[in-house]
């Protein structure tokens, strides 16, 4: 078990004041909350910053933390090993709140060492219910399109008879039905954690995301996706062949389309009432002049249009 | 490792009704902070007194992200209706550029 460095996590000294720690925390957590956050590993992150958090802000848990780093320095500095060893057993024992549901309920390990495991305290005659658990699940766009299924392997801490706190899997499979959109959360009744005293077990609940997909965009249940064409193709119209999520279909490009026209195939968008429609944008590609042919045949096509122009004569 | 086949389960967002007493309960009991969220006009309920109140699914997924941010970021009532609302603009506009690239 590594120790773990608290005040470099907050960016902090351990000469940090609870103003500075307070201020530390608020501005990091701010930035890498899974919430607001668009960094990447933001969850993992955040969680190991909300740990530094409730150890640092707390003088209790601070001194004994602070306790542990000086033992630790004295016994570097006699060279021994500064590994985990049962010298860690302070003796602090806290009886904490709710262990945060939301962040998978667990302490990290090093935590759990120093100042044993949270315990809801409840008296024995009272019936309570489990915990809700938190997951989530990534799908692909067909898996939206069509429904699909998972086999998730889920861990949830356990109390022990031995009073210990243990991981126990356990394994669920999961229809995820047609007509999700990402986002939206599947709640499985009663697979949350047992109650107690004869209370009903907790709902576990999947938050579906969206694979990003290379080609295809989603907005609501609308899917959009680009459609390159030649400018003659544009220009004159067209039937183009090209894949979409509900297979390949045969498009007709109008005559006279522009750059970012959008061809409209209704209702074969994602399902649902009313289900959504799927968008091809064009995309008009030009050829280049890279030859002394391809650059010929431009200037041809640009005399051939003699009179054309695409910005108005004030601005030429 | 036992494998458990369950059934359907249903799409919080779409299929699930919520009483008060039941999103107390879905929110491991923290009245005051749902109470707090109501007043703040972040959670809406549906029907007339309280009594009759129902929530939507989507209620319950709002109510504990405003948790979450309460807790995580000691933000107050007022502020967490500002966030959520300022979350949600960002949402909208990002799937407006999502959709023309």
């Amino acid at each position: 078990m590594d120790y773990k460095d608290y005040y470099a996590t907050l960016g902090l000294t351990s000469a940090a004041t609870p103003e500075e720690v307070r201020r530390s925390y608020r501005k990091l957590a701010r930035r890498y909350h899974p919430d607001v956050s668009r960094e990447p590993e933001a969850e993992a992150r955040f969680k190991e910053m909300a740990e530094a958090y409730e150890v640092l802000k707390d003088e209790d848990k601070r001194a004994a933390y602070d306790q542990l780093g000086q033992e630790l320095a004295r016994r570097r500095a006699a060279g021994a090993s500064a590994g985990a060893g049962p010298g860690w057993d302070t003796g602090f024992e806290f009886h904490g709140a709710g262990d945060g549901a939301d962040t998978g309920g667990a302490h990290s390990d090093f935590f759990n060492g120093l100042f044993g495991a949270a315990r809801r305290s409840r008296s024995a005659s009272v019936r309570w219910r489990g915990e809700d658990h938190h997951a989530r699940v990534e799908v692909d766009l067909q898996e939206l399109y069509q429904g699909g299924s998972r086999s998730l392997t889920l861990r949830a801490p356990v109390m022990g008879a031995d009073g210990r706190l243990t991981l126990a899997e356990r394994q669920l499979d999961v229809q995820i039905p047609k007509g999700m959109l990402p986002g939206q959360h599947l709640r499985l009744a009663g697979q949350g954690a047992p109650g107690g005293g004869g209370g009903p077990p907790g709902d576990l609940y999947l938050a579906v995301e969206l694979k990003p997909h290379p080609r295809y965009r989603l907005s609501g249940r609308d899917v959009f996706f680009d459609l390159l064409v030649e400018p003659w193709e544009a220009a004159l119209g067209a039937e183009v062949r090209t894949p979409t999520p509900v297979g390949t279909v045969e498009l007709k490009v109008p005559r006279g389309s522009g750059q970012g026209r959008k061809l409209r195939l209704a209702g074969r968008g994602l399902p649902g009432s009313p289900p959504g429609d799927l968008y091809a944008v064009l995309n008009l590609v030009l050829p280049p002049a890279d030859t002394p042919a391809t650059e010929q045949a431009w200037r041809t096509f640009a005399q051939a249009f003699g009179g054309f122009e695409a910005r108005p004569s004030t601005e030429r | 490792m036992p494998t458990d086949q369950i059934p359907e389960p249903l799409i919080l967002e779409q299929d699930v009704w919520l009483s008060l007493t039941e999103l107390y309960a879905a929110c491991d009991g923290e009245s005051v902070a749902i109470d707090l969220l109501i007043d703040e006009g972040v959670l809406v309920p549906n029907g007339a007194a309280p009594e009759a109140w129902h929530f939507s699914g989507a209620s319950l997924a709002r109510a504990r992200t405003a948790m979450r941010l309460m807790r995580d970021l000691e933000v107050n009532g007022p502020g967490v209706a500002l966030a959520l609302q300022l979350l949600d603009e960002i949402a909208a506009l990002r799937a407006q550029l999502d959709s023309t690239d």
